[in-house]
This record gives structure tokens, C-alpha cells and sequence, in this order.
């Protein structure tokens, strides 16, 4: 298979495994118990949705430390649509994180540490919009926005990681760590669904991210024979 | 050797330059001290020392003291970045001191700024909210390691918001995310110092403080340059 016809079967491929984690996330999947009937389903769509933003940030990371080190304006295109990627998902586990606490705490919003978390984080990707948006110079604004995105990041563990693990949560943990053994929580059938949604939303991300990044190409490519 | 006393010269110079040049306008402090003391007593004056529950009482009043200092520090703490864009001395001091000399002079004067604050307003919060501290000692640290790391943060971000914009307009938009963590362990640290006069209750939450100090530190020498030259 050449890798043109790899390119247009992959996305088929993709909507497919993700039309078949709704289905057996939604039907398939065994009950899990200590939960208020079917809302523990959301976690098939919930937790791949958190993981997305997180890799989003990273991807972001990553492509803006490679834009200090080279100052390819491609590399400041990769990590701005990481970014807007980042935050579209961030908001969709934000909203599919509030369902599941209304079904499960009787409330929309608790100020959870991971409730307060995932807030952070999106303000996080709100102010380096806010940031890029304030400078007109596009060398600059690369520049400072990487430098902010680059700072941000280093305080990301301590919201994802060690607030919610200091403060008491009623968040669910799927992973537990007793004795230096790390084991998942759940039943194997549920575990083989979370996995699958897993990679099908990285996969997702993936798709989405190369699309941002071909417009990018593409609309500095115009803007060059403008110029020309 | 040389290299590095030449450094430190660098940075109290500017240092210097900061405290002289602020007590000549004294800009920074009246907007700092005048914004805090505005909140603290419109806070005093709707909560007062009787309207809070007793059990509510350490959470809520740590967490009003460290939201007063927090907005306080956002007005003025930008400045000190700010006012080199608008004087347009930005590229002289770029020609007169390395990058890093400037970072640690600007965030050595906005810490001197961020103590001078709290060593007024806290003890004035505690009188006239009627809050009684059993760990003074704890209490002092918390303010210690919270204003270290607070001005890591806002000094870094106001070179950011100088080089974006040149105003303050950015500055809290920029600043609130990356110091949350640190607000929610300093008013851990601070409700921890209220009610126990041992020093390990407010151990936890200096950690987290000083790990996140220290992280924001290096990040923050790491990118300057970047920040300052380009």
C-alpha cells in the first residue's frame, strides 16, 4: 500500500475503532460497581478526553522549545494548534467531568481538586491565546508565547498531580499504588475498552493535529508567494 | 569567579536603582499598599471578627488573606517591566546588565515590595479580622516562602506582558493560572499556621511552595534571555 492510500484509509480506520469504543463502551462494557447506575460509561469518553489535553500540552511543550531552538515558523504553527486542540478537549472533559458529577454528587461543580485542575489548565491555554493575540509581531509573539507556554508547563505537575493527590477528592482513581505495585481498579472488559478509547482519541488528536499543521504549511506557503 | 561577583554587582545595582527610582515615584508601592488596604477593609468592614462560623473561621480567613495579597501583588508588581517600555530605558538596561542580572535585580526589588506588604497587612488583618495565630513561627515561613514564589512568578510574566503589550492589561490574565497552585498551598500553609502552633503542620504545604519556587526559578533564568532580547 503506497503511503497516499495509507493516508486516506487511516481516518476511515479511525472512525470505525471510535464508532465501535462508543458502541462497546456504551453496551458492551461490564457494570462497574460502587456507581450510580450506567454513569460510570462516561470514564470510555471522560478519561481519554483529560489524557488528550495533557498530551496536548505537551505537544505543545515540545514544539515550543523546538521553536526557541530553531525559529521555524512551522514549529510556532504546531504548538499554537496543539494548543487549540488542547483546550477544544479540555473543555470536553471539563463538560463530560461535570455530567458525571451530577449523576454521581448531585452537582454539576464541587471544586474538586481535579475539577479545580482541568479549570487551570484551560485558563492556562486561555491566557497563551490571550498572549498571542496581543502581540502583532510575528516573530515576537512566537517567541513570548513559547516562553510562556514553556513556563506554564512546569507548573502542570503540580496541578495534575500533586493537588489532587495532597487535597482529599471524591474523584474516582483508576489506578492504585500500594507498595510500589501500580494496579488498575477496574474489571479486564472495562480496562480493554478504556485502552481501545485510549488510543482511539490520541489517534483522534493525531488526525486532527496533522490537519492543523498541513493548513499551517499551506497558508505560510501562500503568504511566501505573496510576498514573492 | 570574577564572572559571578560581576553578576551580583549587576543585580544589586539594578536593584538599587529599583528602590531609588521607586522611592523617588513611589508608583508601585501606593498602588500595591493602597489596593490592599481598600479590600482588607471593605473585607472587615462586610465579614468583620464575628460574622464567620468558629470551625470556618481558619479556612476562610487564610484564604481572604492570601486573595488581598494575591490582587495587591497584580497591581503593581508588572510594574517594574512595564515602566521600562513606557520610558523606553528597556534597551539601555539590555546594554547595561546581562539578562539575568536583570531578572534577579527585578524579582529581588518586587520580593522586598511583596514583604513590605505582608509585614503590613497581615498583622493589620489579624486585628481587625480578630484571627489569633498559635504558629507565628509557621505563619511567618509560609509568608516567606509564598512571597519568594509569588514574585518568581509575577516577575517573569511582567517581562512577558512588557515585551506582549506594554501594559498591565495581560498581567493577572497571565499570572492567575501559574500561581494558583501556589494560592492553594500558601492558604493550606497559612489555615495550618492559624490553628497549630507546631511547625510540621505547615511542612506540607512549604514544600509544595519551595518545590514550586524552585521549579519556577529555574525556568524562569532558563527563559529570560529569550524573553528580554528577542
Amino acid at each position: 500500500m503506497t503511503k497516499d492510500a495509507l493516508k486516506a484509509v487511516l481516518p476511515w480506520v479511525l472512525g470505525l475503532w471510535l464508532a465501535g469504543v462508543t458502541v462497546a463502551g456504551l453496551l458492551w462494557a461490564p457494570a462497574a460497581a460502587g456507581f450510580h447506575g450506567d454513569s460510570f460509561r462516561i470514564v470510555f469518553f471522560h478519561v481519554p478526553q483529560a489524557w488528550v489535553a495533557v498530551l496536548a500540552f505537551c505537544v505543545n511543550l515540545v514544539a515550543s522549545i523546538r521553536y526557541l531552538r530553531t525559529r521555524a515558523p512551522l514549529d510556532d504553527a504546531r504548538a499554537a494548534a496543539a494548543a487549540r486542540l488542547g483546550m477544544l478537549f479540555a473543555i470536553l472533559a471539563t463538560v463530560t467531568g461535570s455530567i458525571f458529577a451530577k449523576l454521581e454528587w448531585g452537582m454539576f461543580w464541587n471544586w474538586d481538586p481535579r475539577e479545580t485542575s482541568i479549570v487551570i489548565l484551560l485558563l492556562i491555554y486561555a491566557a497563551y491565546f490571550a498572549l498571542r493575540q496581543a502581540v502583532v509581531d510575528e516573530e515576537r509573539r512566537a517567541s513570548l508565547a513559547a516562553a510562556f507556554a514553556i513556563f506554564a508547563f512546569v507548573t502542570m505537575p503540580f496541578l495534575i498531580f500533586v493537588i489532587p493527590r495532597v487535597y482529599s477528592s471524591l474523584h474516582p482513581n483508576l489506578v492504585e499504588a500500594t507498595q510500589g505495585a501500580v494496579r488498575f481498579k477496574m474489571d479486564p472488559g472495562m480496562r480493554l475498552v478504556l485502552f481501545s478509547a485510549l488510543a482511539g482519541f490520541t489517534g483522534l488528536f493525531a488526525w486532527l493535529y496533522s490537519f492543523e499543521v498541513r493548513l499551517a504549511r499551506v497558508l505560510a506557503a501562500r503568504h511566501s508567494r505573496e510576498e514573492a | 569567579m570574577m564572572r559571578r561577583s560581576s553578576l551580583l554587582a549587576e543585580s544589586l545595582a539594578i536593584v538599587c536603582k529599583e528602590l531609588a527610582s521607586e522611592l523617588r515615584q513611589r508608583v508601585a508601592l501606593s498602588a500595591i499598599g493602597l489596593f490592599a488596604i481598600t479590600t482588607l477593609i471593605a473585607v472587615a468592614y462586610q465579614i468583620g471578627p464575628y460574622s464567620l462560623a468558629e470551625n470556618d473561621r481558619p479556612f476562610l480567613l487564610s484564604a481572604l488573606l492570601w486573595i488581598i495579597l494575591f490582587f495587591a501583588s497584580m497591581a503593581g508588581l508588572a510594574r517594574v517591566f512595564v515602566k521600562e517600555e513606557d520610558a523606553h530605558t528597556a534597551k539601555t538596561l539590555r546594554l547595561a546588565a546581562r539578562p539575568h542580572a536583570v531578572l534577579l535585580g527585578k524579582l529581588v526589588f518586587n520580593l522586598l515590595l511583596l514583604l513590605a506588604l505582608e509585614v503590613v497587612v497581615v498583622p493589620l488583618y489579624c486585628g481587625l479580622m480578630g484571627l489569633r495565630i498559635e504558629g507565628v513561627l509557621g505563619l511567618v515561613l509560609v509568608m516567606l516562602a509564598g512571597g519568594a514564589t509569588l514574585s518568581i512568578s509575577a516577575t517573569f510574566v511582567a517581562a512577558l506582558i512588557a515585551r506582549a503589550s506594554g501594559s498591565n492589561t495581560l498581567f493577572p490574565i497571565l499570572a492567575l493560572p501559574l500561581l494558583l497552585p501556589l494560592l492553594v498551598a500558601a492558604i493550606a500553609g497559612t489555615r495550618a499556621a492559624v490553628g497549630s502552633p507546631e511547625l510540621g503542620a505547615v511542612l506540607p504545604a512549604l514544600r509544595a511552595i519551595s518545590s514550586l519556587g524552585g521549579v519556577t526559578m529555574v525556568t524562569a533564568l532558563l527563559l529570560f534571555p529569550v524573553v528580554w532580547r528577542d
